[in-house]
């Protein structure tokens, strides 16, 4: 068998893997168009923190090492076109064909241009360029004020590097709160008291309009007309599935469509990661949920049926967990849907805070702050609801919620209401 | 040869007594002012409609097959020991990010004061020795276990704790 696998992060890695550990003969050709080893852009910014050398992007290993231990045909080219009806994938240096092809192209971040920002000043936080770019930079130790576009997870784990550069950090967003795809509106407002109460200037309902020199300084002028100095802009506004290699070939939403065995329409092609689009088992329907785990799973779920196997990945729902500021941000599921709500801890307190709204006998969304213990438990109970499971905890799972300290009537009242 | 094992509870002989909790701390030399222990032992009424239920429970890290901790690390320090198949961690590249701790669903991963990821490692080192985990060894009733997932059930599956365990684990991403 000759397998392709187009995009090495580690949707690309799990694949490599999963095909190996079945297929110990087969050709695994691997195109990147980094030259590196698979990397985690969720650890930039840790590594432009000082959390982690630079080695630590990569937590396969380097290069050689990955390719070595899997047995890989590595091709440092940029895929151009992958054509799914005679599985041909073609490089500026020619055309190769192979028996099934997995594309993991991932995600770009993206923002539109702003008129008067200097590219040099315009930073995105994706890829370990990116991290080279806004650390070289900070090192240098010219940036005094800082505007970061995007009041999301990536927005303020910008923030906290900047903040601990000394930079005068504003944070501003159109939507009205911060984490406004996965906070409910009161713990926002929270969050943002904490972060205010840090110095760092928030802004919301407005955006960077453009930028211009007021006295010799960068300054961006805001859509609501206010004025903020900024020697440097991050735009941590969306990424977008990279889809391009595959337009027209196979059915595409947002992302490509996929099923739980991660076939895309056409046979033979597969898809996985953030460039895929799969179920969300909360509303049923397909969306792209660009995280970490999920991409592992579906690039392992993929390797494996490449390989001849049988494996399905079901779905996902959207979870997040955000350590920042030394607090925890924990969401789980649909933050729009309205319900029952149970609550426990004070907002404006210390320790474990959590709210989370039972709709349809099921937890259609949690909200966490500061406590992770319970976060894998209560997740675990969503998911088993939305699979159709009724609603009891067992005991075990119960003694580590008391000990980390959810308190028995919220358990209680949680298994009552989501009984069925 | 490698091996496959678990560590597993027989939930029918398990009397709370906490030798096992006291045993890990001490080979594990566990400050407990500045990290949780790793193994919780719990002993709980519930009422429960007419009845009242009893539940004797130790509770560690349960060396998952399909470990979700491993899956949601971001720096890859959670890894299967290739010798005996135990949830081991090197934490150089930990980011106290507590991915680790949404992942899991029986509650496990805690941290130390360094702000890294801290749990049981099946003292897999005193299992590559052929000796059993410090826990195991000291648990009077046998109701603690290390088992080969290999070999023959050693723990009637209605007492496993692994067992009773398995569907909750298979619903977990
Ligand atoms: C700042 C930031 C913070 C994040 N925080 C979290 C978090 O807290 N938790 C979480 O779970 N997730 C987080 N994520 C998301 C997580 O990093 C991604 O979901 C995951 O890494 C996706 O992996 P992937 O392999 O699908 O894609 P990628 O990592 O994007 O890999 C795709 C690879 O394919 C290559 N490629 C693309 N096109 C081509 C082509 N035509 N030819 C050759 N190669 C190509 C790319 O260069 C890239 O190397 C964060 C992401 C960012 C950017
Ligand atoms: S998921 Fe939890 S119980 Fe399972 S191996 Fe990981 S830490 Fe241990
Ligand atoms: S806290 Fe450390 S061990 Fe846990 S997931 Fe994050 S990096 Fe991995
Ligand atoms: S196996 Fe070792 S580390 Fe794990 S709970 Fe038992 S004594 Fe502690």
């Amino acid at each position: 068998m000759r397998y392709g696998i187009v995009g090495f992060g580690t949707a690309g890695y799990h694949a490599a893997q999963a095909i190996r550990e079945q297929d110990k003969a087969g050709e695994v050709h691997v195109y990147g168009d980094t030259g590196l080893a698979p990397y985690n852009p969720m650890l930039t910014t840790y590594y432009i923190f000082g959390k982690l050398p630079r080695s630590g992007l990569f937590p396969f290993g380097p290069l050689e090492e990955v390719a070595d231990r899997l047995g890989l045909t590595l091709h440092h080219e940029r895929v151009q076109k992958v054509r799914a009806q005679d599985l041909a994938v073609e490089t500026e240096r020619g055309v190769q064909r192979y028996d099934k092809i997995l594309i993991a192209t991932g995600a770009t971040a993206f923002a539109p241009p702003v008129k008067g920002l200097s590219p040099q000043d315009a930073h995105l936080m994706r890829t370990v360029d990116d991290a080279q770019r806004l650390k070289d930079r900070l090192d240098r130790g010219d940036v005094r004020s800082a505007v970061v576009v995007g009041a999301s997870m990536a927005g303020i784990k910008v923030v906290e590097v900047l903040e601990k550069y000394g930079v005068r950090v504003c944070l501003a967003d159109l939507a009205p709160h911060i984490f406004p795809l996965a906070a409910y509106p009161e713990v926002s407002a929270a969050i943002e008291k904490r972060v205010a109460k840090r110095g760092i200037d928030l802004r919301f309902g407005a955006t960077i309009d453009h930028m211009e020199l007021w006295n010799g300084q960068k300054t961006a002028v805001m859509t609501d007309g206010s004025v903020v100095p900024a020697d440097l802009v991050s735009l941590c506004i969306g990424t977008r599935a990279a889809t391009q290699v595959v337009q027209g070939e196979v059915d595409i939403d947002r992302g490509i469509l996929v099923n739980e065995r991660m076939e895309t329409s056409a046979p033979g092609v597969y898809a996985a990661g953030d460039c895929a689009q799969g179920v969300n088992l909360e509303s049923g329907e397909k969306q792209i949920i660009g995280l970490w785990a999920n991409a592992n799973r579906q690039g392992a779920a993929a390797g494996a049926n490449m390989a001849g196997g049988e494996a399905r990945f079901e779905g996902n729902i959207l979870h997040n967990i955000t350590h920042f500021m030394d607090m925890d941000f924990i969401g789980f599921g649909d933050n729009r849907i309205q319900g029952e709500l149970l609550e426990q801890g004070a907002l404006d307190g210390d320790g474990l805070y959590v709210r989370a709204v039972i709709s349809g006998g099921r937890v259609a969304g949690a909200n966490i702050l500061d406590s992770y213990r319970i976060s894998g438990i209560l997740k675990n109970y969503m998911l088993r609801l939305f699979a159709g499971e009724g609603g009891s905890l067992p005991d075990y799972q119960r003694a580590m919620l008391l000990q980390a300290g959810l308190r028995a009537e919220f358990i209680d009242r949680m298994e009552v209401m989501t009984r069925g | 040869m490698s091996k496959r094992y678990a560590i597993d509870l027989d939930v029918s002989k398990c009397v709370s007594c906490g030798a096992c909790a006291v045993a890990c701390m001490d080979q594990n030399d566990l400050n407990v002012k500045q990290t949780r222990p790793f193994r919780n032992v719990f002993d709980m009424e519930r009422q429960e409609g007419e009845g009242t239920t009893y539940s004797h429970l130790s509770l560690a890290c349960m060396h998952c097959v399909d470990a979700p901790c491993i899956v949601g690390c971001p720096s890859a320090c959670i890894q299967k020991d290739p010798e005996t198949n135990l949830t081991v961690f090197d934490t150089t590249n930990c980011i106290g990010c507590h991915s680790c701790a949404m992942a899991c669903p029986y509650g496990v991963p805690g941290f130390g004061p360094d702000g890294k990821m801290v749990k049981c490692d099946g003292c897999y080192v005193r299992v590559h020795h052929g000796l059993k985990p410090a826990c195991v060894k000291a648990c009077p009733t046998g109701a603690l276990r290390l088992i080969d997932l290999d070999g023959p059930e050693e723990i009637a599956p209605e007492n496993s704790l692994r067992h009773r365990s398995m569907e909750m684990l298979s619903k977990q991403v």
